[in-house]
């Protein structure tokens, strides 16, 4: 390499991610090395702790690490500080959740197998959401993406399992084909792989007439990252996921994966509106004679892509979850008509902090809340045997404590106030407005409200089984102590957080 | 990175004033939430776990008094070195959407640390109480579970140093007021009274809501003070004061009206005082916390919390029109409703129209002489009316559950000390001269109102109000205590866990009157922010002496007056009223309340029936159609994405098993069929963006 601190540097800036990788090891070494004559409970619990102390210590050393970021010939590869120290802080912390929720279930023998694959996934999930450049966001994607597609099928026993895990993996081949297809075009349009560099490039070329084929390659990007966050059309495979897959590997798909790409997502356009600022338009106009070309209205094609996407999320997401019967299904999707919501923030992205840090703010939140979910629906699912709406008939006669947490998880992600949901919302459509008052921006906040109205009316139709219908069942459920524990934590953390908004939105802005 | 450099912008970080504030300011915040922390622990108690559900609200509300002293010790401190403005103040961001803020924040003044201390002990005395009242109660827990909840509420109004906080602890006491109130919720009647005290205190609390979110608008801050940029601080009041409102008010005077509003539903002023005397419905214990010493004085509280903003624009003795208004309220309410007590024959609702009656004092003393001379007489009120009705109490449950005075009588042999205790609290109520706090607080009133430059007739209604106090206390003391006993099971006296709080309360019935005396005005002093000497020039001010041989000669007259007609006469229980025989019809006036009520039944309840039969038809008819509509709507939408879901894909995929299913075994059919479709799908998508891209883009 041609400046001598840049192994020091990739080895200080990459610590957390090594911390990750070493408790991996770790994991896999104790397990099959010292504890293969153990009860089962035993090596879950030690490979979840494991697992743990590797998160915490990742967490520490990103505290410790430089803000500087790690650059290559003067671009850079990966970045650190600001909303990227949010985002792998919130993957980690919710990767410890989702260990802390395997140590109550019992669909695998393979404990350190599960929590190695976890930890590797969520290295990449750290490498994601920091990555500036092309080839090191694809190797990060693919580390993440690898390790869903094996966590899907951890269910060894169980059929649906290895389905659900054969459709993701296919479905997920062919994204990331996509994606480095469009990526390819990008190289050869700038010659970059720098963001920065590609998308300043990029947008001389298009006033130059490459525009078509940026186009082609911008559509190409936008089909592998909405694979990613499961935008509609690119949506097909999370409810067979979210239906198949075990619990604690749904849950960290649902909430960690969502998690580093959105961070992905904002660092694109955070690259993508920092273009015309200033120095740059005026070298535009210079360049064209004009001014910079408009698509309907909105500034760049790529939010003209995300409003599509955002707008048949949201659309389809909830109008689809009307009709389920199955929870699961249903709260795959609502993800992605939360993943509508959050692209509406990305479409209509502020130059200021405001979007990034609403963005993180909602998916932090909705990360959190929808791993509690995943929680409840499971132990419903393995005291009932079913995940269908009708099991949970009852429920606060057979579980009070449980019913009282699915209740707030619930309506939060409805969005009813004082639950951390409905500021996530309120923060982000302000930050919409706050871009854009044009009749565009207000007409999709305004349906994205009218949606989230229609979303109350299937939350609810699991609460009304819970609370108000008559149960067939009465013998109690039980769940596992520590579950329990994490669900009641993550119940009282939305409160208070919905309570005392100021809290989270400080903490996020303190970056 | 640009992104990076930026980072640190968007939200400001939380901003908290200490300002050098001192342990005990840092500390109040505990005193209201340790109450509400065992009411939320009581309510996870089973019902059977009485002892410590008891011991849980009483310990916490004890160490709730002994915060209070400390911080009532911290300010006394300040105030005896010198720093007589003494005022601590803790503010945070609660939340913030872009430039506007909402604080919240607590304050410890003079005004708050002696509302602590009163609150919390009289609070203390009262649930002791309660634990002889409501031993045979199967809900004792959820009592003591409504009662702790109530204290931390109103602990939490006093401590508020924001409007807004203030207004949520506001609306926590009125819940609580409302579960207690129908805590024997079997009793239709305790249901009633507890739905009408909830909604007439509601319909302050809109105008109060009304006035706060002017307020807000105008000054863009809740918080009363805030190192000068509070809205009760001289920059904000100003800007009121420039901002003119309808009818000639400046939008100070009509905020503080509003606000008023507010107040005067919680602390059963007129108009909306009808639901004080049917809450006595609730255990006694409640009506004493709640309807004597504490809850309705919250409205008072208010007042003088707000009163920079009530006096803003008054020239040097001089008064607002918010003050004129909240005197002219106060001193009819004080005479009307001394007048229905005249009248009335539960023993607890005669107390509650005193109550209404002695509020309205503290109003017109607020409105004439300032903050120190209300509060005086709301700290001396709000010890010897809790000892009235913990001595009705007392006497209700000696007497098996009797509540009508003219079924009782010669109870001071069989209850000597409960008669004691209570004629202390009696004489204290008529303020009889010298030796009684109540003397020393209406006397500041008296004197505030024969000062007060607009009118004299709040003078001469509050003096007649004094007569009546006098007559009706002694009327009942006599039915009750003296005569022969009417009623059918012999009377027994309390168990000493409620006659000893009685006691200590008697004490400061009279002891706490020395505070306010003219030779030595310490109460006034500690308020105002001024020294206190001892000076026996003190009752040489020109017309003092007069006026409280006024006052003296009025309580004499109104005692004589009712000893004469009520004093050693044996009655039986259905015989007539002394005043009845007298004055039928104005007995008849008074007994029916005025016909307030009836009143308020014919029209403003009348008018709402109406209006809800006129919306129930809208509902049905209008409403409910077009609503019906969109479910239909979002209905199909729903059965045809469905239809899409189970025919489209799931239609391709079910061929695609079928061409699979003579061929392949069951597992492949399953696996590949229905990602064939998908894939193709995906492949379509991406070409159908590319190309909304591109057509979008053409020039």
């Amino acid at each position: 390499m041609n400046y001598p601190g840049f192994y020091p540097d990739l080895f200080r800036v990459t610590l957390p991610e090594t911390a990750l990788e070493v408790a991996a090891l770790l994991v896999l070494v104790i397990d099959l090395g010292f504890l293969r004559k153990a009860a089962l409970k035993v090596r879950v619990a030690v490979a979840a702790l494991i697992g743990i102390a590797g998160c915490g210590a990742a967490l520490w050393a990103l505290q410790c690490t430089a803000r500087s970021g790690l650059s290559f010939d003067g671009d850079v590869l990966l970045a650190q500080g600001g909303y990227t120290q949010v985002a792998q802080t919130g993957i980690l912390a919710l990767t410890i959740l989702t260990l802390l929720l395997f140590i109550g279930s019992a669909f695998t023998r393979h404990a350190g197998e599960y929590v190695s694959v976890v930890l590797m996934a969520a290295a990449g999930g750290l490498i994601v959401s920091s990555a500036q450049d092309l080839l090191v966001i694809f190797i990060g994607l693919e580390l993440l993406s690898l390790g869903l597609y094996i966590l899907t099928a951890f269910a060894k026993s169980s059929g649906k399992s290895a389905e659900a895990a054969m459709k993701y993996y296919l479905f997920g081949g062919m994204s990331a084909a996509f994606l480095l297809f469009g990526f390819s075009y990008l190289y050869g349009i700038s010659g970059s792989t720098n963001l920065n560099k590609i998308l300043l490039a990029s947008f001389y070329s298009s006033a130059s007439g490459g525009a078509p084929l940026l186009y082609v390659a911008l559509v190409l990007i936008a089909a592998g990252l909405g694979f990613k966050v499961a935008a509609v059309p690119f949506h097909l495979w999370a409810p067979d996921t979210y239906e198949g897959a075990p619990a604690p590997a749904a849950a960290f798909i649902a909430s960690v994966s969502k998690v580093a790409s959105f961070a992905l997502l904002i660092s694109i356009s955070t690259a993508a509106v920092h273009l015309f600022d200033g120095v740059h338009e005026l070298r535009f106009v210079a360049f064209t004679l004009g001014p910079p070309p408009k698509y309907l209205g909105l500034w760049i094609p790529w939010s003209l892509i995300l409003t599509v996407l955002s707008a048949a999320s949201m659309v389809v997401g909830n109008l689809a979850a009307l009709a389920q019967i199955s929870v699961r299904r249903l709260l795959a999707y609502s993800a992605i008509a939360h993943a509508g919501y959050i692209l509406l923030g990305l479409a209509f992205f502020s130059h200021s902090n405001a979007s990034a840090n609403a963005i993180l703010y909602y998916i932090l939140t909705y990360g959190l809340t929808t791993i509690g979910a995943f929680g409840v629906v499971d132990v419903v699912q393995r005291a009932t045997g079913s995940d269908r709406l009708d099991a949970f008939l009852g429920l606060h006669k057979r579980n009070p404590l449980l019913a009282a947490v699915l209740l707030v998880l619930f309506l939060s992600l409805a969005g009813i106030p004082p639950l951390v949901g409905f500021w996530a919302k309120f923060n982000l459509f302000a930050a919409v407005l706050g871009v854009s008052a044009g009749p565009v921006a207000f007409a999709l906040v305004a349906l994205a409200v009218a949606l989230s109205a229609v979303s109350l009316y299937y939350y609810l139709q699991v609460l009304k089984r819970a609370y108000v219908m008559p149960a067939v069942d009465e013998t109690p459920i039980k769940a596992h102590p520590v579950t329990m524990a994490v669900l009641l934590a993550i119940a009282a953390a939305v409160v208070v957080f919905g309570c005392f908004p100021a809290l989270l939105q400080n903490w996020i802005a303190g970056f | 990175m640009m992104m990076q450099e930026e980072a640190a912008v968007a939200f400001s970080p939380l901003t908290q004033c200490y300002g050098g504030s001192s342990f005990a300011a840092h500390m109040l915040w505990l005193i209201p939430a340790l109450p509400i922390i065992a009411a939320g622990a009581i309510a996870l108690l089973k019902q059977p776990r009485r002892k410590t559900s008891a011991t849980l609200a009483i310990g916490s509300l004890s160490f709730s008094l002994l915060l209070s002293l400390v911080a009532f010790g911290q300010v006394l401190m300040d105030w005896a070195y010198g720093d007589y403005g003494s005022r601590e103040t803790v503010n945070l961001t609660w939340f913030q959407v872009g430039a506007i803020h909402v604080d919240l924040g607590w304050v410890l003044d003079p005004l708050s640390a002696i509302m602590l201390v009163m609150v919390s002990f009289v609070g203390l005395l009262i649930f002791i109480y309660s634990t002889g009242y409501m031993a045979h109660d199967e809900n004792y827990t959820r009592f003591f579970c409504f009662l702790s909840l109530f204290a931390g509420a109103m602990l939490g109004v006093v401590i508020s140093n924001s409007l807004l906080l203030l207004f949520m602890c506001w609306e926590l006491v009125g819940l609580t007021s409302y579960l207690l109130i129908g805590f024997w919720y079997q009793k239709p009647s305790a249901a009633a009274a507890a739905k009408k005290a909830f909604l007439t205190t509601r319909v302050g609390d809109i105008f109060f809501l009304l006035g706060m979110v002017w307020l807000f608008a105008q000054t863009g801050t809740l918080l009363f003070y805030n190192n000068g940029g509070g809205s009760m601080e001289h920059v904000a009041l100003s800007a009121l004061l420039a901002q003119p409102a309808a009818l000639g008010l400046t939008a100070a005077g009509a905020i503080g009206l509003l606000i008023f509003a507010g107040a005067a539903g919680k602390s059963g002023q007129l108009p909306l005082h009808v639901w004080l005397p049917d809450a006595m419905e609730g255990p006694t214990p409640v009506s004493a916390l709640i309807h004597a010493a504490t809850m309705v004085a919250a409205g008072v509280y208010l007042i003088a919390r707000v009163y920079p903003l009530m006096q803003a624009g008054a020239l040097a003795g001089g008064t607002t029109t918010a003050l004129t208004v909240v005197t002219w309220v106060g001193a009819s309410t004080a005479v009307f409703a001394a007048l229905i007590a005249v009248a009335q024959n539960d023993i607890k609702r005669i107390l509650a129209y005193s109550t209404v009656s002695q509020l309205g004092y503290m109003m017109a003393g607020l409105g004439m002489g300032g903050v120190a001379v209300g509060m005086f007489h709301l700290i001396t009120h709000a010890f010897f009316k809790a000892l009235l009705f913990m001595g009705a109490g007392s006497v209700i449950h000696g007497c098996h559950e009797e509540q009508d005075i003219r079924r009782m009588g010669g109870l001071k042999a069989d209850m000597p000390l409960t008669f004691i205790t209570y004629s202390i609290g009696m004489l204290a109520l008529c303020g009889f001269p010298i030796f009684f706090s109540g003397f020393w607080s209406k006397d500041g009133i008296l004197e505030a109102a024969q000062h007060w430059s607009v009118a004299k007739a709040p003078f001469y209604m509050l003096v007649f109000g004094a007569l009546l106090t006098a007559f009706y206390m002694t009327r009942q003391v006599a039915y009750v205590f003296f005569d022969h006993w009417r009623g059918h099971k012999p009377a027994h006296e309390s168990p000493a866990v409620m006659t000893v709080p009685l006691a200590i309360l008697a004490f400061f019935a009279i002891t706490l009157g020395a505070l306010g005396t003219p030779v030595w005005p310490w109460f006034r002093a500690f308020l105002d922010g001024r020294a206190a000497g001892f000076d026996l020039h003190g009752f040489a001010e020109p017309g003092l002496l007069a006026l409280m041989t006024t006052s003296t000669l009025v309580v004499f007259l109104g005692l004589g007056v009712g000893w004469r007609l009520y004093g050693n006469k044996s009655t039986r229980p259905e015989a007539k009223d002394a005043l009845e025989n007298a004055v039928p019809w104005v007995w008849a006036v008074l007994r029916d309340r005025f016909y307030v009520d009836e009143l308020y039944g014919v029209t403003v309840i009348a008018f709402y029936a109406w209006w809800g039969r006129v919306a129930d038809w809208l509902d049905r008819h209008v409403w409910g159609g077009a609503v019906t509509g969109v479910a239909w709507s979002f209905g199909l939408w729903a059965r045809l994405s469905r239809f899409l879901d189970t025919n489209v894909v799931d239609g391709s995929f079910d061929k695609g098993c079928e061409e699979l299913s003579a061929g392949g075994g069951l597992l492949s059919r399953v696996q590949s069929g229905r990602v064939q479709a998908y894939l193709r799908i995906l492949a379509l998508a991406v070409v159908a963006l590319a190309a909304v891209l591109i057509w979008s883009a053409r020039p």
